[in-house]
């Protein structure tokens, strides 16, 4: 039972990090219709500007976090004027396509500038805690915590402020929120910053975590954080956390019980199965609508 | 011998391309779990023919078929693993999430290959096909590689007559009907599923047979050989050729491969670096892959219209000229016009 717990325990520091990731991954979705999937290059590039400026930071986390969502932001602003714009009004698949192009041409360059070799990158653990029945270190306290406080910080601004609802209302429809005056696409531009941030926090906290990884990081990790925000339901944000929260634990779980190497195909399998009986999300009664987008 | 390896492996991705166009041309789905397929029919190519695994290499099987049957069997064993994963993505499935869903079954595929050695001995991958009939035909090295160029010539010339010949067969415009709008297409009495059920076995079939022609050209095979950059680079060259035109395909493929990356192979690496020069040109094939979305999505030729129309206007009015053909056999009405 103790060993259930704290398996239980790395999987909430696993669905946190996914659920960043997640919730990321489902805004973009929410106002431009499309499946980015260069958003795991969001991720690695938080991990990389991290990595590179860790000389000046030292070990100041607050900074070296700062400083990869900002990285992440950037590439949001860049991804969505240079590419997401230029193809509106073609097929979500056409652009899905373009993203995954986007993604062959970040990791090369990361590859040019860094090399194909994992780089290391390490922040001191700190010592385990129990925190009821969990055993986490303190590094993973940190990452639960800052989740825990950007998905709040999300509500807030989704909820309470103009620019949320704005947000809510071109998920909607674009086309209506134009017509009531919300300038849809500043909003949009808004979101992507906003999501390339979340993204490369997301890419530090896992950089910080895993302690190395290489150019591949994130579209290694795109696959995890796709499965989770399906089965939350695509562009359904607070869903989208649960998903995570189910996704993380089911692969830890899964993991434990046979071996670490398969934690990813049951992931992958269970995104197969998600598809298969649930395309809309587990929050949702089950539709036989054809599922397309 | 340099140039006839390179146009032996530019013809054998050529039939891949064919049959990937069947599935993403024709059909309109993009399909991430492809390369797969290819996989799978290369390595059940080799353990059906190689013989016992020596420890501690191991992997299933280990038959000692002639080559030809292993090939026959590895498209067997291909389609039955794309009946699986078609059955599951295509029922009602579409766009990204289809495309998400296949790249969840290959990923899963992968991870499985790569870390269950008792499969396909994991990492390491199985080799050992060396230059099949060799000596049964009393050949050369140089002999065996340029008569293995001619074969696969010729089978892809059998290919694309067999792929041009569908596609203006009244299968080959309900594919495209159905990708036009499945709606119609079902109000004109086609059955949606199997249609593309069809074309994705078809096109699963063809990645299988390119397994086997890939398992005895380069002898060995391992998970390093499969990676999604692979797939991306027969996507490139679908899109640069023309999509749903089996001549551009073929015509995209070998500029692709030929051109592009015969020409980047003399991109300077620093002695330290020696990444640098290939990691370069993933850069320029994925910057194409946008450029040419953006700019020409129709490729170098583009799919023929009037192809999927029976008498009267072309359904989708294309930029440019249109063209309004009628069938020699003036049967359009009965075979699959998208109305």
């Amino acid at each position: 039972m103790t060993n259930f717990l704290v398996t239980i325990g790395v999987g909430l520091a696993t669905a946190a990090i996914l659920a960043l990731s997640a919730v990321a991954f489902t805004l973009e979705y929410a106002v431009s219709r499309i499946a980015n999937f260069a958003h795991g290059e969001f991720l690695t590039i938080g991990a990389y500007v991290a990595y590179s400026t860790q000389g000046i930071f030292h070990q100041n986390v607050a900074a070296a976090a700062a400083i990869a969502a900002a990285a992440g932001m950037v590439a949001g602003l860049l991804l969505n004027t240079l590419v997401i714009e230029q193809f509106r009004g073609r097929s979500a698949i056409t652009v899905l396509i373009a993203t995954l192009g986007v993604a062959l041409v970040a990791e090369n360059v990361l590859d040019m500038i860094y090399g194909a070799a994992n780089v290391t990158y390490s922040y001191a653990q700190g010592s385990l805690h129990h925190v009821g029945p969990f055993l986490w270190t303190t590094s993973d306290i940190e990452v639960i915590v800052s989740a825990l406080v950007v998905a709040g910080l999300i509500y807030l601004l989704l909820q309470r402020t103009r620019f949320g609802k704005a947000i809510r209302a071109v998920s909607q429809d674009r086309a209506l929120a134009r017509v009531s005056g919300i300038p849809a696409r500043r909003i949009i531009m808004g979101t992507w910053a906003l999501a390339g941030a979340v993204a490369g926090f997301a890419g530090f906290a896992l950089a910080a975590t895993i302690g190395t990884f290489g150019p591949l990081l994130g579209f290694n990790f795109l696959l995890l954080t796709i499965t989770a925000t399906v089965a939350g339901g695509l562009g359904r944000p607070y869903a989208t956390l649960g998903g995570a929260l189910i996704v993380g634990l089911a692969i830890q779980i899964a993991g434990t019980y046979t071996s670490s190497a398969y934690e990813l195909v049951f992931a992958f399998l269970l995104l197969v199965l998600l598809m298969l009986f649930r395309p809309n999300g587990v929050f949702v009664r089950r539709s036989s609508v054809t599922v397309r987008a | 011998m340099y140039w006839v390896s390179v146009f032996t492996e530019a013809a054998i991705f050529a039939i891949l391309a064919l049959g990937l166009d069947v599935v993403w041309g024709w059909g309109g789905d993009f399909d991430l779990a492809f390369y797969g397929y290819l996989a799978i029919g290369s390595y059940m190519t080799f353990v059906l023919s190689i013989g016992k695994p020596t420890p501690p290499v191991e992997y299933i099987l280990g038959w000692h078929l002639p080559v030809l049957i292993a090939i026959v069997l590895a498209v067997v064993v291909v389609v039955c693993v794309a009946a699986v994963v078609g059955a599951i993505a295509l029922r009602n499935l579409r766009g990204i999430y289809f495309a998400v869903t296949t790249l969840g079954a290959v990923s899963a595929l992968y991870l499985l290959v790569e870390n269950y050695t008792p499969l396909f001995d994991g990492y390491n991958g199985v080799y050992g096909l060396i230059n099949p009939g060799q000596t049964a035909l009393n050949l050369t090295y140089n002999g065996y590689r340029i008569v293995f160029l001619v074969i696969v010539l010729v089978l892809l010339f059998l290919s694309y007559l067999l792929v041009q010949r569908l596609s203006r067969s009244p299968f080959g415009r309900m594919v495209r009907s159905v990708r036009e709008d499945e709606r119609a297409a079902a109000a004109y009495g086609r059955q949606i599923f199997f249609t593309k059920y069809r074309a994705y076995l078809f096109g699963a079939a063809l990645a299988g047979l390119t397994g086997g022609l890939f398992a005895i050209f380069i002898s060995a095979f391992n998970p390093s050989a499969w990676t999604p950059e692979e797939l991306l680079l027969i996507y490139a060259a679908i899109l640069a050729g023309g999509r749903g035109n089996p001549r551009g395909v073929i015509l995209g493929v070998f500029v692709v491969y030929i051109g592009f990356i015969e020409l980047t192979r003399y991109l300077p690496s620093p002695a330290s670096r020696p990444d640098f020069g290939p990691a370069l040109r993933q850069v320029l094939i994925g910057l194409m892959i946008i450029l040419v979305l953006r700019f020409r999505p129709e490729g170098i030729f583009r799919e023929r219209p009037g192809l999927d129309t029976g008498q009267g206007p072309v359904s989708r009015p294309r930029q440019g000229r249109v063209e309004v053909l009628t069938t020699p056999e003036g049967q359009a009405a009965d075979d699959g016009g998208p109305g």
